[in-house]
């Protein structure tokens, strides 16, 4: 094919042809027009050729330097983007800018950088896992861990074009208020601080500049917690009958308020000197909130609360009254302040308004962009969205619910919609786990030719030389890409909130990373989505442990294979970690059997031998025990142990609830892997 | 952060000039450089700089800095911690955090200049993980309050994890040789697996085929030219090398070799089996190359004999690089080697967590009881003192301190006016004091001050300044006999040496030779008894009730029951737990078996008692203290008491006392032995050493 001419297309309809093969690929608009290039379409569009002649000279068994060159292109590309990087220093005003930006773009790309996220190889999620299971352990993540960064674009695509507006928010989780919150410790894998320190972070701006944050739950105890004033609007008269108490309570309070209210108003006390309106202040009780007098004045009760309310409104117009909240929780006190004049009155409340915007924001700190990202009721899109949204679900709205169902209810009423790229990719391919992101953007290069442009609009006075939070951009980027090759039309047709396109809709909220839609995730019935892959039930899954360490799954299965009849029939065996492995019974029923077996008194043979060697067994059940009572010991076997153990205490009680797993024997869980 | 020192340094120079030094010659020389900043890439050096120093020195100042105090605020140090139950916090708090900053301060009496010589190093350490090692991942723990409290006195976090020295224990050590002994051995027996495994590997694809076919003639291409060459007598030339340099034609160890480059690991496989299968005179090696990457190598060889020498020598060569490998990843605690080694006089302030840190860090997993951890600190530290305790134990000390607080600086400020800046006429300038002189590298000052306090190496030159000025008030003379070798021994300071504060707190002090609580304890002039006698056996804990329930509330529910003397104070260990001391053990276990019943009998009658509204919620658990020192040695730590409780997983509501517990009935004889020597010490700026105790925790606390 000559170099430079543009493909001709005969299909309007498609702008993709043949991409099955992932060899010819026609660049041309929805409308079916040719792309003209701008000077970075034209990049593209060599890009486009260079893709198809390097993937025609691959075909032929050639060098590969086509594909260098292309990668050098590309990487030019990306180092033009340029990501706002957000510290408490530039906070306030990078808040005005998202909050525009959030409104006016179709979806919001998040990325985090954390402080780790396993600690031991099982930890992590394995292709063994159920939703529930995998949900355990981002769960004990998110727990633990921490995030440094958070980097949040806005984005809309547009035909071949996105959009984008990258935020990097640094984020450290500052004690602002002095109330032990958001967080008394949390740990860090050297590992990770490791590899970011490779990549140039700065862990001091982090620290002393980080953005600091409270959870909404947080946010509730700690309003308590520092006591500020609550402004109230004067209520509505209750029909309550006035006890007797109630009338004489209203009747001191009321003749303490004329009282004051003549003294601050009479105009010829005005200029006297210090002694005496010190002297004032001390016989009425005033003070002065800012340039405007007032007071206070204790409360016992709700009840009292309200009266003290109507009450006011009963007096004058020009008083506005704020509630004092106790330490514990309720009213310690009305303060009540004097204004002049309606004007003024006015001023006082927008006044107190700014206020407890200001207030807000301090105390919500980073928070602020969570509640933006949430009102705007835009699609999330992240890479790996069960670990993203345990830890924003931790971090940032409250404490993790115990299992999978609840916390995607609670997750749902806060972001309707959460794409995962890390799905949609299995839509298009074979990719059997989770695999990161790099790795994802070059499968997509090898497979697929989409030429996506990413359009920054206002990075000019981003600071270079910064390389922050640039997946963000990748994931947006990826995202557009996606859509583009599953034939997704990712914009709806008002951009209205809360309405997802149809399309997308069947991706959404997919958190099981072991799962392919959310019927699977919900029933747990799984489809096989490839041909090498084939579903197992629990029940025919057992953990084994204590044998030899070092031993390989190849030759554990060779003495399994010798040691008892249940082995005469199909199976396999992987290993978890050095000293556990999982076996799986292609035969139902063979696994109970064994499981009996081990524990009877009438083995014989090599697999006695094996026991007494101190082999043991656990089905699934166990297994799900373990990730449920967070039993999280660096090894599996000490906790299917712990798990064993604590069970014997207990009554057998486990409803069993049958679901089905993926075994899929190209996903091997090895050392080497883990 | 350098820029940061210097002015900070030269303010305080500026305001030194001020005022009368005791030193009578005020050094002209300017005091604003700063300390010795130790990383990775001047590691080496100043190792062997503080080797020659340790060795000099009379005594070693040390101070660390570390990412956390305590993982969860009940983890705090309590007036109600028992000996036992203190250790297991200090073990808890050096087992979860990491030490970023480790301080090291050699101190030199030079008695031709009458005046100790300083040398202050500041040591940034950061556990990297150097060598692969599988099993679980390196991790620690930070205590957001710690963190930001090391920001604000600029602490660089860049600098200790980016540069930071890493470091292996002794204990990560022997188990990396001994993984690699073992890979040595495999390697050993491998020629012959080697080749029953590499049978094994069917050629599966075409591909495969070609490829092997296709090195086996180059190879054979390859020994056939060098052996003509030979042959022939002519002179080798590097002239087949081929294929984008591929292959390439070397000198490996006196024999002719073809390096192997560009292949994947999968070729390189099938390399691997051609020349196994083929060639008796190639052999396959891996040697590391220049840039410690690995180089795949095909070797020439004439016999058997001189194959099987060269793969022992290459195999050899990859061991002792391997070895080397381990021994840079040793790190920082070389330091700790040669501090031990040296069997110098340890110096530190308030030092047994640093002690912990030191030995869970360096040497290996911190024992499960204070005694054992002792004997084995002992034997690797033969002698350390903390100033703290020397400080409160002396009477002329605690006179000159006045009372005052027996924090660090405070203790700087008032024992050392000539080197700190910042001190008020304190009437000390009157009495002989000891010179100090610093030297970092070729710079030497007499009234150095880099003023970066809670800076490890700034914190343990300070230490070093308060022990010196200490021993001489104690009465020890450095001036007419030169006090090196028999400091330790001098018997004014040899009855405070390895006398270390457990608790600060309470005033607890451990003697490092026995493992036991020392009774000879304090002068005891300042200090007041805030608490009563504490009867362990006389405690019950009590968590998950209300949180609206404070400690006035409680007891007035439990005197309803058992009479209004029956308790004796109330302690909140945080919103969601207390200890409640009664006034005698029997109280304790009718407490318990009361509460048990109530539990089980949800009958109107147990609902109108007064204990109920305690048990409101069902959540409410009671147990003896024995409980609480379970629960510390748990290795979990959740913020909240009722939490960590329900995560250890007790099944129980109430746990009864067993009759005549063994260990229990013990520990409590021991201690009340000891009561009266009991001292609770309200000491407000040291709380930031020990953990702090918010105000109301004070305010929930009821006397009778």
């Amino acid at each position: 094919m000559p170099h430079g001419l543009p493909v001709a297309c005969p299909n309007k309809d498609f702008r993709f042809k043949n991409f099955a093969d992932g060899s010819r690929v026609d660049q041309l608009d929805p409308n079916g027009e040719r792309h003209y290039p701008s000077p970075v379409g034209r990049i593209n569009i060599q890009l486009v050729c260079i893709y198809i002649c390097s993937s025609l000279v691959k075909e032929l068994g050639g060098p590969r330097k086509m594909v260098l060159q292309r990668r050098l292109l590309c990487t030019k590309n990306h180092h033009k983007w340029s990501v706002k990087q957000v510290t408490k220093s530039n906070f306030s005003e990078s808040l005005d800018d998202i909050k525009t930006h959030i409104s006016n773009s179709d979806f919001v790309a998040v990325s985090l950088q954390k402080t780790g996220s396993f600690s031991a190889p099982w930890h992590r999620v394995l292709p063994f896992d159920t939703a529930d299971t995998a949900y355990s352990k981002a769960k004990y993540a998110a727990d633990r861990f921490q995030l440094l960064q958070f980097a949040v674009c806005p984005f809309s695509i547009r035909a071949s074009k996105v959009l984008a507006h990258p935020y990097n928010f640094h984020l450290f989780p500052r004690d602002e208020l002095k109330i032990g919150m958001p967080s008394y410790s949390f740990s860090c894998q050297t590992s990770y601080l490791t590899s970011m320190a490779q990549e140039g972070f700065d862990f001091n701006v982090c620290i002393y500049d980080g953005i600091s944050y409270l959870s909404r739950s947080q946010e509730s105890t700690a309003k308590d917690r520092i006591g500020n004033p609550i402004p109230t609007k004067h209520e509505m008269k209750s029909s309550s009958t006035l006890s007797v108490a109630d009338a004489v309570f209203i009747e001191r309070i009321k003749s303490r308020i004329r009282h004051w209210i003549n003294a601050c108003t009479d105009t010829s006390k005005r200029t006297n000197e210090a002694l005496v309106s010190s002297l004032r202040k001390l016989v009425l009780g005033s003070e002065e909130y800012g340039s405007r007098p007032c007071m206070n004045i204790d409360i016992c009760s709700e009840r009292q609360v309200q009266l003290t309310l109507e009450m006011l409104g009963d007096i004058s117009d020009d008083l506005v009254p704020l509630k004092i909240p106790a330490k514990g929780g309720g009213t310690q006190a009305v303060r009540v302040i004097l204004t002049s004049s309606k004007e003024d009155k006015d001023l006082l409340e927008r006044e107190l308004q700014n206020l407890e915007e200001e207030q807000n924001k301090r105390v919500r700190g980073f928070r602020e962009v969570i509640d933006l990202i949430s009102a705007s009721q835009k699609p999330v899109v992240s890479h790996n969205s069960l670990n993203d949204f345990t830890f924003i679900h931790s971090k940032f709205l409250a404490p993790l619910p115990p299992n999978m169902d609840d916390f995607m209810c609670s997750l749902r009423m806060v972001f309707p919609h959460v794409l995962d790229v890390n799905h949609l990719l299995k839509e298009i391919g074979p990719m059997k786990k989770v695999i990161n992101l790099p790795a994802a953007i070059s499968y997509l290069k090898r497979r697929f030719s989409v030429p996506i442009d990413m359009e920054l609009p206002h990075q000019a006075k981003a600071n270079e030389g910064k390389i922050h939070g640039h997946n963000v951009l990748r994931i947006s980027h990826l995202f557009a890409k996606l859509c583009s090759i599953l034939k997704i039309n990712p914009s709806t047709p008002q951009s209205d909130s809360g309405y997802l396109a149809s399309a997308l809709e069947g991706y959404a909220n997919i958190f099981n990373p072991c799962s392919t839609s959310p019927q699977e995730a919900n029933d747990g019935d799984i489809r096989v989505w490839a041909n090498n892959t084939r579903k197992v039930s629990c029940e025919d899954v057992v953990f084994l442990w204590g044998f030899r360490g070092g031993m390989s799954a190849g030759i554990l299965k060779r003495m399994l294979q010798e040691s008892h009849d249940v082995f005469s029939e199909e199976f396999d065996v992987r290993l978890v970690d050095k000293n556990c492995a999982i076996i799986v019974f292609w035969q139902p029923g063979l696994s109970d059997i064994f499981l009996e077996v081990m524990d009877s008194g009438e083995i014989s043979g090599s697999l006695r031998e094996m026991v007494a060697e101190g082999l043991r067994g656990a089905g699934y059940e166990t297994y799900k025990r373990v990730c449920r009572l967070g039993l999280w010991e660096a090894e599996l076997s000490d906790s299917l142990d712990k798990a064993l153990a604590d069970h014997c205490l207990l009554e057998a009680g486990s409803e069993k609830n049958p679901s089905v797993i993926y075994w899929n024997s190209d996903s091997i869980i090895n050392l080497g892997d883990l | 952060m350098n820029k940061q020192y210097s002015v900070r340094a030269l303010s305080r120079a500026l305001t030194l000039s001020s005022h009368t030094f005791c030193s009578t010659t005020p050094s002209s020389s300017s005091s604003t450089f700063p300390l010795k900043n130790v990383t990775k890439s001047n590691f080496e050096s100043s190792l062997e700089d503080l080797r020659r120093h340790v060795r000099a020195s009379d005594f070693v100042a040390v101070d660390l800095e570390m990412t956390g105090i305590t993982s969860a605020p009940w983890r705090e140090s309590f007036e109600f911690d028992r000996f036992d139950v203190r250790y297991l916090k200090v073990k808890d708090s050096a087992e979860k955090f990491a030490v970023v900053q480790f301080g090291v301060c050699p101190f030199r009496w030079d008695s031709s200049k009458q005046s100790f010589v300083a040398h202050p190093h500041n040591f940034y350490i950061f556990p990297r993980q150097e060598l692969p090692v599988n099993g679980p991942s390196y991790e620690f723990l930070c205590q957001t309050t710690s963190i930001d409290f090391l920001a604000k006195y600029q602490f660089d976090f860049n600098a200790c994890i980016h540069e930071g020295v890493s470091y292996l224990s002794r204990g990560q050590e022997d188990e990396a040789l001994r993984h690699l002994d073992l890979a040595y051995e495999d390697e050993l027996s491998e020629s012959w697996r080697n080749l029953k495994e590499i049978k094994d590997i069917p050629l599966v694809s075409m591909a495969d085929i070609l490829f092997t076919e296709r090195m086996k003639n180059r190879f054979s291409e390859w020994r056939n030219g060098l052996l003509r060459e030979r042959n022939e007598g002519a002179q080798f030339q590097g002239s087949s090398n081929d294929s984008k340099q591929q292959l390439q034609t070397i000198f490996f160890k006196m024999h002719p070799a073809l390096t192997l480059n560009g292949f994947t690991s999968h070729q390189l496989r099938l390399i691997q089996l051609v020349t196994k299968k083929h060639f008796d005179d190639l052999v396959y090696v891996r040697v590391s190359g220049e840039n410690s990457c690995l180089q795949q190598l095909i070797v020439y060889t004439d016999s058997t004999d001189e194959k099987d020498l060269l793969m022992k020598e290459v195999k050899d060569g990859l061991r002792r690089e391997a070895e080397m490998k381990i021994k840079a990843a040793v790190g920082f605690r070389h330091v700790i080697d040669l501090l031990s080694s040296e069997e110098k006089l340890i110096v530190g302030h308030n030092c047994f967590l640093d002690i912990a840190h030191i030995y869970s860090k360096f040497l290996g997993p911190l024992p499960l009881t204070a005694e054992e951890f002792v004997s084995s600190v002992h034997k690797c530290f033969p002698y350390i003192t903390d100033t703290k305790v020397l400080l409160n134990a002396n009477s002329v000390l605690q006179h000159l301190m006045k009372k005052n607080s027996t924090s660090l600086s405070n203790a700087f400020a008032l024992l050392c006016p000539q080197i700190a800046s910042n001190f008020k006429n304190s009437g000390l300038a009157f009495k002989p004091c000891v010179k100090v002189e610093v030297q970092v590298d070729d710079m030497r000052s007499s009234n150095w001050n880099s003023g970066a306090k809670h800076e490890a190496g700034y914190d343990a030159f300070m230490t070093g300044c308060v022990f010196a000025q200490a021993c001489n008030h104690l009465g020890i003379n450095f001036k007419t006999h030169s006090p090196s070798r028999n400091l330790v021994s001098n018997e004014k300071l040899q009855k405070h040496v390895n006398h270390l504060y457990l608790s600060w707190t309470n005033g607890d002090i451990i003697d490092l030779t026995t493992g036991k609580k020392t009774a000879e304890s304090l002068g005891s002039v300042n200090h007041k008894k805030r608490y009563p006698n504490i009867l362990f056996s006389n405690i019950v804990l009590v968590w998950g009730f209300p949180s609206t329930l404070k400690a006035r509330e409680i007891r007035e529910l439990i005197s309803k029951v058992f009479g209004p003397n029956s308790v004796t104070s109330i302690y909140h260990l945080d919103d969601t737990a207390v200890f409640v001391q009664f006034n005698n053990a029997e109280l304790v276990s009718k407490f318990l078996v009361l509460k048990e019943t109530l539990d089980r009998n949800n009958d109107p009658i147990s609902v109108l008692h007064p204990l109920s509204k305690l048990l409101e919620g069902g959540n409410t658990r009671a147990a003896s203290y024995e409980i609480y020192k379970e629960i510390c040695s748990s290795p979990i730590s959740k913020v909240l008491f009722a939490d960590q409780a329900e995560a250890i997983g007790y099944k129980w509501k109430t746990k009864l006392i067993e009759p005549k517990e063994e260990g229990e009935t013990q520990g409590n004889k021991c201690f009340s032995k000891e009561n009266g020597q009991l001292n609770t010490v309200s000491d407000s700026a040291d709380k930031s050493d020990t953990g702090e105790r918010n105000d109301e925790t004070d305010l929930s606390y009821c006397m009778p």
